[in-house]
């Protein structure tokens, strides 16, 4: 149980931060008798740098007054200090501790980098989706009694409403874009999920031996000069960047491109299996001079990639 | 051409030098020389039921132990500077050595069926044919 923003942040920093975790509330008693309602909601998709953090938070249907008093509106609109505090009081306040739960899944830039660079590519929307899917099972899981789910979305909301209604048929499902800013309790999710990424980096610790703080290295936008600074001047020229680096986003690949140690792994097509080189079209017309001449190479050798060399030439 | 290596590791009294920690990735560095691994890449090896994770430059890795095969060693040599002369005698220092190395592969379990477990077969089978 986490009491205050102090303990979030001294809980974060207990988890290691190139996996994923789960921070929550306890279920509060009355979210197990009621119908509640449930909002969703992410914080950090864009950024270059730190963790993607998915926020649910659920309450009776009836008891949605709780989140007006709290100040849940489009949580864009709100500063870091009003998200601060209203995260402060739903871990305080009775009225709030009484009737509203919450759940957050901090998604690690490993784990992002991890999922679009495996062999079958996985894109952010699937992790995101992913994240979602796995937050309001558990929130029922733990004994919630769900009826409604409120979804923001960036993409198309159609698609992503179907999928959400196949995989939970007794819920009265809404995917909407801006959901935040229309429903209080997505807006709840959305501080949650804004004020855990911001912890997340105010205590991100670093196994490179980099002693830097997140004023350092600023928002994580790629458009923000510190996090630009940060992307440009902090290369390994083997490694390539700290774990607090998404490696998959265009501006940190091109920028290793550009300025380090050149890495080739295997080449495989989108469903994950190995390309064989293509043959040349001019191969095809080519005589092949070696006829006769060469040995052919048993095959065990070929299957193996086994060849005479010579490291000192 | 020929080829000289010296071993002033020789006399060494700790055996550290010849145990260090090798890493074989699945990936193509262009770049010859020492690496922040243990800063880098060490951090982030998990184990899970002797199954081995980590990542590399994003990517997500599988990798095992592996031993090096009977009778053989790992020596790493360097040469401090290349003679421009093609015929010229080379001269190596050896730098150290492992006896065990990771093996990882990118995002696919390591098995029997991995071209460098497959390319000790020959180790075996060379013994067979060209031993004595």
């Amino acid at each position: 149980m986490v009491n205050s923003l102090q303990e979030l942040q001294d809980f974060i920093k207990t988890k290691n931060n190139y996996s994923n975790f789960i921070s929550s509330s306890e279920v509060p008693e009355v979210c197990k008798s009621e119908p509640c309602m449930l909002g969703v909601d992410e914080a950090g998709r864009g950024p270059v740098l730190g963790p993607m953090v998915y926020g649910i938070a659920y309450c009776p249907v009836s008891e949605t007054k709780v989140l007006q008093d709290l100040g849940c509106a489009d949580s864009k609109a709100l500063t870091e200090e009003k998200r601060d505090n209203i995260l402060t009081k739903m871990l305080t306040e009775e009225s709030s501790l009484n009737n509203v739960g919450w759940i957050a899944e901090v998604i690690s830039p490993n784990y992002i980098s991890n999922s679009m660079y495996r062999r079958a590519k996985h894109s952010l929307n699937e992790v995101s989706m992913n994240s979602a899917i796995s937050l309001i099972k558990r929130a029922a899981e733990s004994g919630a009694n769900i009826t409604e789910v409120y979804v923001d979305t960036v993409g198309p909301p159609e698609k992503y409403q179907a999928k959400l209604q196949e995989i939970f048929p007794d819920y009265k499902i809404t995917v909407a874009k801006k959901a935040d800013s229309i429903y209080p309790i997505v807006s709840a999710a959305s501080i949650v999920a804004k004020v855990t990424r911001d912890h997340a980096l105010k205590v991100w610790q670093f196994h490179e031996g980099l002693e830097m703080s997140h004023t350092e290295f600023g928002s994580g936008y790629p458009g923000d000069p510190l996090t630009k600074k940060f992307i440009r001047d902090q290369i390994d020229n083997v490694f390539g960047y700290p774990m607090l680096v998404r490696f998959s986003w265009s501006t940190a690949e091109l920028m290793l491109q550009e300025k380090a140690a050149a890495c080739t792994f295997e080449e495989v097509d989108d469903q994950g299996s190995t390309k064989k080189p293509a043959k040349s079209i001019s191969s095809f017309f080519k005589q092949n001079s070696d006829d006769g001449k060469a040995r052919k190479r048993h095959k065990f050798f070929d299957e193996r990639y086994l060849t005479v060399s010579n490291p000192f030439e | 051409m020929s080829i000289q290596v010296e071993n002033n590791l020789r006399n060494v009294e700790s055996k550290e030098v010849f145990e260090q920690k090798a890493h074989y990735v699945p990936c193509k560095i262009e770049e010859d020389g020492p690496a922040n691994v243990d800063k880098y890449f060490e951090p982030y090896v998990l184990e899970e039921d002797g199954d081995l994770t980590a990542s590399f430059r994003g990517y997500p890795l599988d990798g095992t132990k592996m031993t090096l095969p009977e009778g053989y060693r790992a020596v790493v040599i360097t040469e401090a500077k290349r003679p421009l002369a093609e015929d010229a005698e080379r001269k190596f220092q050896v730098a150290g050595g492992f006896k065990d190395f990771t093996y990882w592969n990118w995002d696919k379990k390591p098995s029997k069926n991995d071209n460098l477990v497959k390319a000790l077969d020959w180790i075996d089978i060379s013994d067979a044919i060209h031993g004595d």
